[in-house]
């Protein structure tokens, strides 16, 4: 029993990650003004980058460094187009998505030549802790690096002065700008940052949990990081509580299987698994659609800025 | 040439170039990526348009669904409703439409299901968006998925197909839309009802009432509101018309062409997606539409083809087109850059 809730825990603090990572990224981004939906392509990116990066190197630190890098620089494409270039913001990501896809697949089978999944690669070790017995609680050190950045990145929005001109870019641009705010730039930057958190979280998919990359490795969390940043209405704290939920709902469809499984030796769960990796897509709906009423996105968010 | 057929002249020229440079810098970026993974771009290029075009048939196949994914994707775009839900809604289409040819093997009931599938889910994330402020592409995404395993589930446990397990159970031939007859040989009949459906969807868009309503909503639900209309009403009705063409490019596929469903899904997977490249690359314009999923169902069929006779991945048609989309994301930095080049020729 004990062990169970255990490992329930430890799997969520695994899922709840990437979550966290590029939903905190998301909603600085979001703050300043500028919506980036291309994140699944960025966990995509920098998953496909990292694990590349550990396979030649036989280091899961440079290989999660490699990743972030990766999101760094999709952040600031994501930027240049939507700030400088003033392109359609939601078009640009979708194509970065897309793009990011054609990448990975293509990577898998010039590298590895194989179509669904690359060979294992290093990990980073995880933490653990003993709590009774031979029951531990094990986490990835990269998932208390998530829940202190969210920290830092609540603290930095709503308690120092250059996060109140952050947000300020995304409420009223022209207001920002009388302040003495250069709106394109603090944008730009905001894109950036947004960008390598989601790339730090694409890089922990591989090298702090799964340990190869698959195909279809980001499986929608990109989205259910932008359904979180709604969650959380734009508060990156409230974003830690929103990757544990919708972290849990992933851990239920692998976990729920297991255990109907050993319950009931006699069952066949092949076909009825499909039903159960349902689950997380239809908890995130069911939250999107149900729980959340009344949030208060960022006024100016997805306006490109034009000086007159 | 009087001065107003100038402008309207010019203006067809800027989007004709915007679409031309998109065009180019996707395949220019996927050639530096081909050229990088240690492929020669140009060989691959030569296969990928010769070999795309080289069966009409199969061509105008792969074009179905395209096309009307690309109106699922433009009509709500024309409301102001972003629909990345294309994929689930084809989805949906597809089962329905499988579900009713294999029970009833009447043809054009299981094109009416698929349809009206289609519909109700694109209408469902309508009104999530409209009435619980629920962004339509979260909602849309998490639905994609819902579907995607919910229907494996059922090709696997329940419609499986006994002589083939790897498959669904077929559509019987009563259900199937082969070649239509016509004096002077026989026109192939998806891609005539998918060409239909565009104009169709065109005469609604430009020519009546409810098509006014909704083009005013999405160029300005201010001015729609002021004029009496519920932009509300607009990003539902959108989206049960583009959700019900997605369905219908589902039944047709299932019904013209694939006649059952895979295990994997790789049948139905993507096409949903594409068609936000085929809607962006056709201008939103139900006839620029036509146009566009043909050559994307080039660029695919290209990219099988490049697969079979040089080996490099059939994915590069998902990058080639993720950039062409990226680079449709910029009309404000062309304008900047045609105004440039032409205060650069008046200066000369």
């Amino acid at each position: 029993m004990l062990a169970d809730i255990l490992s329930l825990i430890s799997s969520t603090l695994m899922s709840m990650t990437p979550l966290i990572l590029a939903g905190v990224g998301e909603i600085i981004t979001e703050r300043s003004g500028v919506v980036n939906i291309g994140l699944e392509g960025i966990l995509l990116a920098s998953a496909f980058s990292s694990t590349i990066v550990t396979f030649q190197s036989g280091d899961p630190y440079l290989g999660l460094l490699v990743g972030t890098v990766v999101g760094f620089a999709a952040g600031m494409l994501h930027g240049m187009l939507s700030v400088y270039l003033k392109g359609d913001q939601i078009i640009a990501g979708v194509g970065f998505n897309s793009f990011a896809y054609g990448i990975g697949v293509m990577g898998l089978i010039a590298y590895w030549k194989t179509f669904g999944a690359s060979p294992k690669v290093n990990k980073i070790p995880y933490i653990n802790i003993p709590i009774y017995g031979s029951a531990t609680l094990w986490f990835s050190p990269v998932a208390l690096l998530a829940v202190i950045i969210a920290i830092i990145a609540w603290w930095w929005l709503f308690k120092t002065n250059s996060g109140l001109k952050l947000r300020a870019c995304g409420e009223d641009p022209r207001a920002a700008e009388g302040m003495g705010v250069n709106v394109s730039r603090t944008r730009f930057y905001a894109t950036i940052i947004g960008g390598t958190l989601a790339g730090l979280g694409g890089a922990f998919l591989v090298v702090g949990w799964i340990g190869q990359f698959t195909r279809d490795i980001s499986a929608g969390r990109g989205f259910i990081a932008l359904a979180n940043v709604a969650f959380s209405n734009w508060n990156p704290l409230m974003a830690i509580a929103g990757g544990i939920l919708f972290g849990f709902f992933d851990v239920l469809a692998l976990y729920l299987p297991v255990k109907i499984q050993v319950l009931y030796p006699g069952v066949n769960l092949t076909a009825m698994s499909y039903l159960f990796r349902t689950i997380p897509y239809l908890g995130t709906l069911a939250v999107v659609s149900i729980v959340i009423k009344r949030v208060r996105m960022p006024r100016a968010l997805g306006k490109p800025y034009i000086k007159e | 040439m009087s001065k107003e057929v100038r402008i309207r002249y010019a203006h067809y020229l800027t989007i004709v170039l915007e679409l031309a440079i998109s065009a180019v810098t996707g395949f220019m970026a996927g050639a530096i990526i081909l050229w990088s993974l240690g492929y020669n771009p140009w060989y691959i290029y030569g296969i990928m348009i010769s070999m795309g075009i080289s069966n009409p048939d199969y061509l105008l196949s792969k074009a179905t669904p395209l096309l009307l994914t690309g109106l699922a994707f433009s009509v709500p775009m024309l409301a102001g409703v972003f629909n990345i839900g294309g994929e689930g809604q084809l989805y949906i289409g597809a089962i329905t439409s499988l579900v009713i040819a294999y029970y009833t093997g009447n043809a054009v009931l299981a094109l009416l299901g698929g349809f009206l599938a289609g519909a109700a889910l694109g209408g469902a994330i309508g009104a999530l968006k409209a009435f619980r402020d629920v962004n339509e592409v979260v909602s849309a995404i998490m639905l994609n998925w819902i579907l995607y395993f919910s229907i494996l589930y059922l090709i696997v446990d329940k419609l499986y197909n006994p002589l083939m397990p790897q498959q669904s159970v077929p559509v019987p031939p009563s259900a199937q839309i082969g070649i239509i007859p016509f004096p002077g040989g026989g026109i192939h009949g998806i891609f005539f009802i998918a060409v239909v459906a565009a104009l169709v969807t065109h005469y609604l868009i430009y020519y009546t009432d409810l098509g006014y309503v909704l083009r005013v909503s999405g160029l300005s639900p201010k001015s729609a509101s002021y004029a009496g209309f519920n932009p509300k009403k607009s990003i539902v009705y959108s989206m049960i018309i583009g959700g019900g063409l997605a369905g219908l490019g589902g039944a047709l596929l299932i019904q013209g062409y694939v006649h059952s469903i895979d295990t994997t899904m790789s049948t139905l997977y993507g096409l949903g997606f594409l068609g936000i490249g085929v809607g962006l690359l056709g201008w939103n314009n139900p006839l620029g539409i036509i146009l566009s999923s043909v050559f994307f169902a080039m660029l695919i069929i290209g990219g099988e083809m490049v697969e079979l006779t040089a080996g490099a991945p059939p994915e590069l048609a998902d990058t080639i087109i993720g950039i062409i989309v990226i680079a449709l994301a910029l009309p404000y930095a062309y304008k900047i850059l045609i105004n440039y080049v032409r205060r650069w020729r008046e200066r000369i």
